[in-house]
């Protein structure tokens, strides 16, 4: 990596593409070129550099500096816990994080957590579940997968999950239904700590102008 | 293995220089510890455990401070403070993200033992600074040195909103600052705006306008008010150890949780996403070794130093092929006068000779001739050999060595 004059943005492809564009738009980077063309991964403007990936791989490419700033969800910061400055909150992207099991199994499972039995919990978000079913004090098998959550406990895989949802309709069509809430979360804007002392000035304006939803003076 | 070795020792020796021009002693400490020397549970948990034939739980130090503190408390009882001690040495941790993916990780650092003085933060921090200056670096372009005080938030907070301060604090040490502010939303207009201020009041150190609002913000508050003349203390030795100007101060830097009790700093690269050093004031550590004694220090990661060094030239050494009696002569002649020479008995080729000279990256090839002359070319494909006389050969090899070029 090397030191750059441009301030290098890291922006989530996905469900919260279009907020983070928004917010950054607002707070005045040029950001239309990121509309151009949706398969490019790296995207230089004038006074910017932007990178579109992963939501999860935000915080990475934070961390180790490859990226000044970037856009994250909450949910995927408390899965990760990486050594980032959590600066603003964006209040967009708004989903929760929470434990559900099939309509027909629901009270069953909770009994089972009731009685601290072992349960077999899929989800993305393996450390996040660990930690709560810790906090509860709690034992669980977790089972890591990589998507369709939803489909676990449907066959067997699973008696329950840990997984995201922002409107509950995947939730609803595979007849799962919330057993509790286990945090909510909302888009940040993070800041690689060297990058956030080092380039001060322009990452508290970004900040500062994301919070307000104003476009810069 | 050579080049990054060598890189690595070349970097050790040069900051040994010059923790020794500022008086201080290097000691060396077994890799060994009891586990209860480490009492930090996020230290212990990144830590390699062995047990020893009493079962006693030991662990592979996983940093360097602790074990300077057990060594002062244990051996030093009985001498005047303050205790002025360097390291030079390898830690081991469990491989995570961002501790450099290596279990092994080189250290250098200080500890200054036993004064409260201000003047030894700022002589820290200097000496700190004077390192990377000279290894070629130099503030703020190449680096800087970001300098908090944990006190001064800390101590605002008990006096303003002591029922969430140990919150606050903790959101603070995970750089959460919207859990600050989260935190915030349940506190008076009047102490809500300090609390999320301070924590984001950054800015060059020679610039006043940082202490003069943290002034302002926190005035009420006797320990914070305190706290802050410190840090003005601090500051004004910076200035007169000529360093102020690689300084960024951060109100909001605080360092690991409940572990630093003042002056707090971590040195950054614009090349680097990581702290290259950490540092800060920790009097509450040597009471767990049965001493109450201020102390303060920091660690320069060197791993994360080397690699935003500025590049080496073509190293000075010579490689000198063949010519058997008289090749020696000419051997010892060239290390007499200072040129490192590596001296291979066998008759090579040049091309054999540039394949060798390139594999071991010297910079120079060398042939003896007779009557004291030899011939000589860089270390570069078709290079053509120029006669030379063995005693100019010093000033031709020395004369491109960056170091001196730098000087």
């Amino acid at each position: 990596m090397n030191a750059r004059s441009k301030l290098r943005v890291a922006v989530p492809k996905g469900a919260i593409f279009e907020e983070a564009l928004r917010a950054l738009g607002g707070a005045g980077l040029p950001v239309e070129v990121l509309r151009d063309d949706g398969r490019r991964l790296f995207y230089e403007a004038a006074d910017a550099q932007f990178i579109v990936c992963r939501p999860s791989d935000v915080p990475v490419y934070v961390e180790y500096g490859a990226a000044d700033v970037g856009i994250a969800g909450k949910d995927v910061l408390e899965e990760g816990e990486p050594n980032v400055v959590e600066l603003t909150d964006l209040g967009t992207g708004g989903c929760r994080m929470i434990l559900a099991a099939p309509a027909g199994r629901a009270e069953e499972v909770r009994e089972s957590i009731g009685h601290a039995e072992v349960v077999r919990v899929a989800t993305k978000y393996p450390h996040t579940a660990r930690r709560y079913f810790e906090g509860m004090g709690r034992q669980a098998e977790i089972i890591t997968l990589k998507g369709s959550i939803e489909l676990a406990p449907l066959v067997g895989l699973a008696e329950c999950i840990v997984d995201l949802t922002a409107t509950g309709t995947t939730l609803r069509e595979n007849d799962l239904v919330v057993l509790d809430e286990i945090s909510s979360s909302t888009a940040r804007l993070i800041a690689n700590r060297g990058s956030y002392r080092l380039r001060i000035r322009e990452i508290s304006t970004l900040a500062k102008a994301v919070e307000a939803g104003v476009p810069l003076g | 293995m050579p080049p990054e070795s060598t890189r690595l020792l070349d970097v050790q020796a040069k900051i040994r220089e010059r923790f020794r021009l500022f008086g201080y002693g290097e000691v060396l400490t077994p890799a060994l510890e009891y586990s209860e020397v480490v009492e930090e549970p996020k230290l212990r948990d990144v830590s390699f455990k062995l047990f020893d034939p009493d079962n006693q739980m030991l662990l592979l130090r996983p940093e360097m401070t602790t074990p300077v503190a057990r060594l002062v408390a244990q051996r030093l009882r009985n001498f005047p403070p303050p205790y002025n001690l360097s390291y030079v040495l390898p830690v081991y941790r469990r491989a995570s993200v961002g501790r450099g993916r290596s279990a092994e990780l080189y250290q250098a650092g200080v500890e200054v033992v036993g004064s409260p003085s201000p003047q030894e933060d700022a002589a820290t921090i200097a000496l700190l600074v004077d390192v990377m200056n000279t290894l070629g670096l130099e503030a703020p372009g190449d680096f800087a040195v970001v300098l908090g005080q944990t006190a001064f938030y800390e101590a605002y907070l008990r006096h303003a909103a002591p029922e969430a301060a140990p919150d606050l604090l903790a959101a603070l040490a995970a750089k959460e600052l919207v859990r600050v502010d989260a935190v915030s939303a349940g506190l008076p207009d009047e102490v809500a705006g300090p609390v999320r201020r301070i924590p984001r009041l950054v800015g060059p150190a020679a610039d006043g306008a940082i202490l003069e609002e943290a002034a302002r913000l926190a005035g009420g508050a006797p320990d914070a008010v305190a706290a802050l003349e410190n840090l003005r203390e601090i500051l004004r030795h910076l200035d007169a150890h000529g360093c102020l100007g690689a300084v960024i101060l951060d109100l909001g830097l605080i360092g690991r949780h409940n572990y630093y009790t003042g002056a707090v700093f971590e040195a950054y690269s614009p090349k680097l996403g990581f702290t290259i050093a950490n540092g800060g004031r920790y009097d509450n550590l040597l009471e767990c070794f049965g001493q109450d004694l201020p102390a303060t220090g920091f660690a320069i990661y060197l791993e994360r130093l080397l690699s935003v060094l500025p590049e080496e030239d073509a190293s000075p050494l010579l490689v000198l092929i063949g010519g058997g009696v008289a090749g020696t002569k000419t051997a010892v002649a060239l290390r007499t006068s200072g040129v490192p020479t590596l001296y291979l008995p066998e008759d090579l080729t040049p091309e054999e000779a540039t394949r060798y000279a390139l594999s071991v990256e010297a910079g120079w090839i060398c042939y003896p001739t007779n009557g004291g002359e030899a011939k000589l070319a860089p270390t570069r494909p078709g290079a053509r050999f120029e006669a030379v006389r063995v005693e100019d050969i010093a000033e031709k090899v020395l004369g491109g060595m960056p170091q001196e070029a730098r000087q």
